[in-house]
């Protein structure tokens, strides 16, 4: 009975931090229709950066979450200005997400081994003094710092979701993905609304990075692991369904930590993928898509 | 106070537009018309800033609008309902109507524009909550305008407004338009395939052949020319065909 709560714990635990690597990925494909295969490297490059912050001043990786995602932000509006806003004249929704899946393709090899040169082929992570700590409910034990990421993940998620349906700002990019000539022709300055929105992606992958050191650990070439495991969960959250996305990625953690159960920890990937093709096949929409 | 003078067009290496110029005054209502391919929805898409203008320029007062970005043009007063509609079909007709209002200026006096716009459409106000994409083909076109609106134009561009809909439906959007051109003195540029429909609400007309325009005047002696009648109401052909 305890193992069964244990197992249910850490598929919680890892299904928040799945629904947190996804969320950049599904706003730049769900909602502007880039498809960022380098998603998963921009999350490894949010984690280096909070290992160096944690490394060379001792900011606590939990703390320093604003001054990546500031840092991440900045380095996403460069990635929109050089390799993206190109991709606007292309003439229509299915090139634009082909030709964004090559260029980001090409961009990993780049990103990889830049890091590589900064900061050694080496597995890092963070050791703080409260990395290890534990804490007991119902039989289950739950880590300190996987608690802090789901908190984190649930607040982001949140947060997200509200920018999207309330502000101004999250209307202007619905609209532009839409239809960006006729949100044009309402005043929505089109492409400052997908420059900001791509520095929010990269952003949130920064998030996702920090949360990842802290209680996991990166190397420079990790990022096409973290990508797969935000590309199933974007599928099934469903294609544009932003708000579905953390509780996917609880559903995919449970599913994964269910399968370690009863299969064993040396088939996790080929569950995990098995997932996707299922769903892919039977329920393509999504299963959280909304009925029309 | 928006003047077209001289203007070149092209579709990539196509050339669109001849030598355009027109003109229209403060509230106004102006009609362009002409068959299909003719030019019109050129012209509008220069206006707003969607085509670039190879020669020529439109003013707009003493600001030249030519080579600014459309958005750009909105926030000075220039608003346009494109053809078919391009309402965003999978937001709700509020929020429609609120991405409508994203200029500074318009922002400031969102809930006003929107009290008046629900007062002449009040369909959208029963609907403000459901998608724009569950509308009737009549709605979608009075949430085009009325998104249109939202932005607080000085002057309206129309793109075949009645397009696809029924006569009544017709009737009434037309008969909403030139409530709205006397009320709050907003100029009108309509573009048209129904000819008596357009000349009937406008001022002035002109019509195009080929991309450029071949004949101007006043709306309702344009109604009466016999000329104008037998080329694009097919009266005079059908009556030497009996």
């Amino acid at each position: 009975m305890e193992f069964v709560l244990q197992t249910i714990a850490n598929g919680l635990l890892a299904g928040a931090l799945y629904g947190l690597v996804a969320l950049g990925l599904g706003l730049l494909m769900g909602v502007m229709k880039f498809l960022n295969i380098a998603h998963g490297t921009f999350i490894i490059l949010g984690g280096y950066l909070s290992f160096w912050l944690f490394n060379l001043w001792g900011i606590d990786p939990f703390l320093s979450i604003p001054l990546v995602m500031i840092a991440m932000f900045l380095i996403g509006l460069v990635f929109y200005r050089l390799a993206l806003s190109p991709l606007l004249k292309l003439p229509d929704v299915g090139m634009r997400i082909d030709t964004s899946m090559l260029i980001t393709f090409g961009l990993i090899w780049v990103l990889d081994n830049a890091m590589t040169m900064l900061w050694t082929p080496n597995v890092r992570t963070i050791l703080t003094s409260y990395t290890g700590e534990t804490f007991r409910f119902f039989g289950a034990r739950f880590s300190f710092t996987g608690l802090c990421g789901v908190g984190i993940a649930v607040l982001v998620g949140l947060a997200l979701y509200s920018v999207l349906s309330r502000t101004y700002f999250g209307k202007h990019l619905r609209a532009a993905t839409q239809d960006a000539e006729a949100a044009s022709l309402c005043g929505v300055n089109v492409q400052r609304v997908y420059l900001i929105s791509t520095g929010i992606a990269i952003a949130l992958a920064g998030v996702a990075g920090a949360v990842i050191v802290s209680s996991y650990s990166i190397s420079a070439s990790g990022g096409i692991g973290w990508l797969l495991i935000a590309f199933v969960v974007m599928v099934l959250a469903g294609e544009g369904n932003i708000n579905a996305i953390i509780p996917a990625g609880l559903v995919y953690g449970l599913l994964e930590a269910g399968s370690v159960l009863i299969f064993g920890v040396p088939y996790r990937q080929a569950i995990a993928l098995l997932v996707f093709v299922l769903v892919l096949m039977f329920k393509p929409q999504g299963l959280f898509a909304k009925r029309e | 106070m928006l003047q077209i003078s001289n203007i070149d067009v092209y579709y990539g290496d196509i050339q669109a537009l001849w030598d355009v110029s027109l003109r229209i005054g403060d509230g106004e209502i102006v009609a362009v018309l002409g068959s299909n391919g003719a030019g019109k929805s050129t012209v509008m898409k220069s206006i707003s800033g969607l085509l670039k203008v190879r020669a020529g320029h439109i003013d707009f007062g003493n600001i030249r609008l030519d080579g600014l970005p459309a958005h750009h043009i909105v926030e000075l007063g220039i608003s346009m309902v494109p053809e078919g509609r391009r309402i965003f079909p999978q937001m709700s007709v509020l929020e429609n109507l609120e991405v409508g209002a994203s200029t500074n200026a318009a922002r400031k006096t969102r809930q006003n524009t929107l009290e008046w716009i629900y007062e002449f459409f009040t369909p959208l106000k029963l609907r403000a909550k459901q998608k724009a994409g569950t509308l009737s083909g009549g709605e979608q076109q009075m949430l085009a305008i009325g998104r249109a609106l939202m932005s607080v134009p000085k002057v309206l561009l129309i793109d075949e407004m009645s397009l696809g809909l029924s006569p009544i439906v017709v009737q009434e959007l037309s008969g909403v338009i030139q409530g709205i051109n006397k009320l709050r003195k907003l100029a009108v540029l309509l573009v048209e395939q129904d000819i008596e429909l357009a000349l009937s609400m406008a001022s002035r007309g002109y019509i195009m052949e080929n991309g450029r325009i071949v004949d101007q005047g006043d709306a309702k002696l344009m109604l009466c020319n016999p000329r104008i009648k037998e080329t694009y109401l097919g009266i005079g052909a059908e009556e030497k065909a009996g």
